[in-house]
């Protein structure tokens, strides 16, 4: 196995049912990486995860730690530390207990037992909490009791099933600081499931977005915003506008696009190369259409289109725009609070400034 | 199962199972052989057992004319003297009420043979014959807390509010009770009503000191019978009592969950 | 509702059922204590004066000699339950629904089948033409005596008393989140190693609530001995009804009873108080 390359996963696949089951999946995690798995409910993340683990039993594929075979391993003795969602923590053993319980199995000593557990209390700022029960502590404190108990064993990699999903919003944020921290001190290696595309990109080096059991798109937070692969990452990562058209040309500034109600745009790069179809998808964000007053010209690289105002929802920080087209499309734009801003109404004509670096390009 | 359990666990699952179970099989399979003494495996299937049963006015009227009466009439008892009971004790506040509660559980932690040997004392002190009606008495001391548990459970998992709703269309309480309640404790009520009748069917501890010439019930026969050496007759005697319960608890395991009631 | 201020409902609803237990529960025992303080006399069921001599031969050595054996096959059959019934309550506890149900009415349906009928059962498995001999037989080995011996009463409590041993234990393991055993697996425990430290002493209420059962009915028990074992060498389940029925000794027959439904007592007690304990301990973490 190539030098820092933590985890391999390799064509996993779990077969449920016929109708139900997850993979292929394949990724790799580097070492000291925080790699997230995200996708809506029902996508293969936990069940990738478990398989790591080891309490699903892979129907295909390989898993390798470190170049070791990680699938006929019994649970107990595969190097990951796991994270539970609901903790798991141990409700008849104190805080002291729960963390030396992997310790105990490998019966190390009293005395090196109290210096490791001393160890992690205090790296997860709960030193002087070792007596108390779970019962008695806090979501949080629970939390990062949960994961000392993984980290005092040392473990190749720490893998974390949603642990934040059941704190509120506040401490959620709190904790999502307090864990990226931890990880950047220690250098760990990370697997990071999730749902919320909020927490997977404040949090991860890497992500791998998943749908219907297979992977979508891997890459890192800015790639895989600024530039989704498929329409369901532009549409699950962030919100995306989305336009069906023809290619039409191909030329130096972009590529021309004409949709079926007579649009004509010129788009940026396809990912990947040259789509093979002639049908495409146009992607656009929100926050990349500029408003100005009608009567403008259009740069080289730059579309403008006439829309009309339906609707402005006021939201402090942001404006939220609903804009009809010509042609009868609805766009979705988000403005800053500021300045000329300040005057959109409904009804008004305006004029759309693209670039067309913001228009991306997917077949089909 | 989550967790991976250690190999051993199913084949020693099923051979404690099989433990269980094997006397009960090996009744069902005597009871149709053809052999007196008592043979397993059967060398063959013959349905003279049930014949003798039936010919044999002692087993008929312990099965027909007591245990089933008996049986049938607990069930119905127990079931409107708990179904009440279960109702003052989950809709009513009174000073006491646990204690009343607990009151009426306490049959369940009285061993059998000790009842039966305290209510025979008590009739005989009172100089009241053994009869049909003994026996029912006894039986619905042990039978009724089972209603009252199990009528509990479903009067607990309803909202009161659904009376208040119908009271306040119209309906009086005791309408209300009738037409709302009532149905919806239907689930709790029959398997409550079953199980007083399997406890009552199937009782031998009272019955061995509350029964009398007349009032034999079918266990207390089948006791005497294997003490004085009967023959297989006890064995199809057995069977339809095997096949009986086992269809009533079927019938109360779809209806209910089972282990509230034990 | 509290229309229990205006008209006291609750007490027509209770009432009867309170009223039928006092006749019928409470006065027959009360009846036996009372007898249990006089003498005994063969020829009047009992006579007038006061004594504890009733009480005071519980400590004759035939008596001792009884109450010895019972409370000793008590305690046998309650750990073979154990041994027996703990394997079989994780595995109902983790058992998907189908099969869980399968498995309770398994369970349960022999236990709603009079007793008498099982251990005529047994008694056609380990008689001396009995299936077991002839096994034996068939093997060329000599027939055994297995019944009318403790060993055979043991087999038929045991047959009769496990699933009273394993509904507590299964409904204590079933509040065990699952979660603690994976965890306690990813920290590095094999099976064994889990269920010891971490099923186990999560599950101790529904353990000693299932010991506590099984044991009082143990030592009460009447039919399986009085079936199946050595006539010379009673329980005392049979000495009661022996006394009660054969020998007229009601005073006798009462103090014992009442002093067997004592220790029953404080044993199902002890029981309810721990199923109760069980809730209050664990919090979902």
């Amino acid at each position: 196995m190539p030098p820092g390359i933590e985890l391999e996963v390799c064509e996993l696949t779990k077969r449920y049912s016929p109708q139900v089951s997850v993979g292929p999946i394949s990724f790799e995690v580097q070492q000291g990486e925080f790699f997230s798995l995200l996708g809506p409910s029902g996508c293969g993340k936990t069940t990738t995860l478990r398989c790591i683990a080891g309490f699903e039993t892979l129907t295909g594929g390989s898993i390798r730690l470190h170049g070791e075979r990680l699938e006929d391993k019994p649970p107990h003795r595969r190097d990951v530390g796991l994270v539970f969602q609901n903790y798991a923590l141990f409700p008849h053993l104190t805080v002291f207990d729960n963390i030396a319980f992997g310790l105990r199995l490998r019966r190390l000593g009293k005395a090196e037992i109290a210096d490791r557990v001393g160890g992690v209390l205090q790296l997860v700022d709960l030193a002087g909490m070792a007596a108390r029960f779970p019962a008695q502590l806090s979501g949080g404190q629970q939390q990062r009791v949960a994961i000392a108990r993984s980290l005092v064993l040392e473990p190749r990699i720490l893998m974390f099933d949603e642990p934040l999903s059941n704190l509120d919003f506040k401490l959620r944020i709190q904790m999502r600081e307090e864990l990226r921290n931890l990880q950047r001190r220690l250098g760990k290696t990370s697997i990071y499931v999730t749902h919320d595309q909020t927490e997977a990109l404040a949090l991860s080096d890497r992500i791998a977005v998943l749908s219907h059991g297979r992977i979508e798109q891997i890459g890192t937070p800015a790639g895989i915003y600024e530039r989704p692969a498929t329409a369901f990452v532009a549409q699950f990562i962030g919100s995306s506008n989305m336009l069906r058209g023809r290619i039409v040309e191909r030329g130096e500034a972009g590529t021309i696009v004409a949709t079926e109600t007579g649009l004509r745009l010129c788009c940026g790069p396809e990912p990947g190369g040259e789509i093979e179809t002639a049908e495409v998808s146009i992607l656009l964000r929100p926050e990349r259409i500029q408003l100005e007053a009608p009567g403008g010209t259009a740069m080289p690289g730059q579309n403008r289109v006439s829309a009309r105002i339906a609707d402005v929802t006021y939201l402090g920080e942001d404006l939220h725009l609903s804009l009809d087209l010509a042609g009868g499309e609805r766009l979705r734009a988000s403005v800053k609070n500021a300045n000329a801003a300040r005057g959109w109404a409904p009804t008004q004509s305006v004029e759309l400034v693209v670039a067309a670096a913001d228009l991306r390009l997917l077949s089909g | 199962m989550s967790a991976q359990s250690p190999r051993l666990l199913l084949p020693f699952v099923v051979t404690v199972y099989l433990g269980l179970l094997a006397p009960l099989v090996v009744v069902i399979a005597v009871s149709f052989g053809p052999s007196s003494a008592f043979e397993f495996p059967p060398r063959g299937v013959t349905l003279h057992w049930f014949e003798a049963f039936f010919a044999s006015p002692a087993f008929v009227t312990a099965f027909f004319r007591v245990s089933l009466v008996v049986g049938l009439l607990a069930a119905a008892l127990a079931t409107v003297l708990g179904t009440s009971a279960a109702l003052g004790l989950v809709r009513f506040r009174f000073f006491g009420r646990e204690a009343v509660e607990t009151f009426f559980l306490a049959p369940l932690l009285v061993p059998e043979i000790l009842l039966g040997a305290a209510l025979y004392l008590f009739y005989a002190r009172l100089a009241i014959q053994a009869s049909i009606w003994t026996l029912l008495c006894g039986h619905l001391v042990i039978c009724t807390p089972y209603v009252i548990r199990s009528v509990t459970a479903g009067l607990v998992g309803l909202d009161p509010r659904l009376e208040e709703a119908a009271m306040s269309l119209g309906a009086t309480r005791v309408q209300a009770f009738f037409k709302v309640t009532l149905p919806l404790l239907r689930s709790s009520l029959v398997s409550g009503a079953i199980f007083a009748f399997i406890i009552s069917f199937s009782d031998i501890n009272l019955a061995l000191f509350l029964s009398g010439p007349q009032s034999t019930s079918l266990p207390v026969h089948i006791f005497s019978e294997i003490q004085w050496q009967g023959d297989p007759t006890i064995a199809a005697a057995s069977s339809m009592q095997i096949v009986i319960i086992g269809l009533l608890i079927l019938v109360v395991q779809r209806i209910f969950r089972l282990r509230l009631v034990v | 509702m509290d229309l229990g201020r205006t008209r006291p409902i609750w007490a027509f609803l209770t009432g009867p059922y309170a009223l039928f237990l006092l006749v019928l529960l409470l006065v027959p025992f009360a009846n036996i204590a009372m007898y249990s303080v006089h003498p005994y006399s063969p020829t009047k069921v009992f006579l007038p004066d006061l004594t504890f001599d009733n009480y005071l031969k519980i400590f004759d050595l035939y008596y001792v000699r009884l109450f010895g054996r019972t409370l000793r096959l008590g305690l046998i059959t309650t750990a073979v339950c154990v041994v027996l019934g703990y394997p079989l309550s994780y595995w109902l506890a983790r058992a998907r629904p189908r099969w869980q149900a399968v498995g309770l009415f398994l369970l349960i349906m022999p236990l709603m089948v009079s007793a008498v009928i099982r251990i005529f059962g047994w008694i056609v498995i380990l008689g001396r033409k009995g299936l077991v001999n002839q096994a034996l037989v068939a093997l060329g080995l000599e027939p055994v005596k297995l019944l009318y011996s403790e060993t055979a009463v043991v087999i038929g409590l045991v047959n009769i008393f496990v699933p009273f041993m394993v509904l507590p234990i299964m409904a204590s393991i079933e509040r065990i989140s699952p979660s603690l055993e994976e965890a306690a697996q990813n920290l590095g425990a094999d099976w064994y190693r889990m269920f010891r430290r971490v099923i186990l002493p999560l599950s101790l209420p529904g353990l000693i609530s299932g010991c506590l059962l099984v044991y009082s009915l143990s030592i009460s028990a009447f039919v399986t001995p009085a079936l199946m074992g050595n006539p010379r060498e009673r329980m005392a389940g049979q000495q009661i009804y022996d006394e009660v029925l054969v020998s007229f000794n009601w005073p006798g027959a009462s103090s014992l009873s009442l002093a067997l439904v004592l220790v029953t007592a404080a044993l199902m007690f002890g029981a309810l108080f721990a199923t109760r304990y069980a809730g209050r301990r664990e919090k979902p973490s």
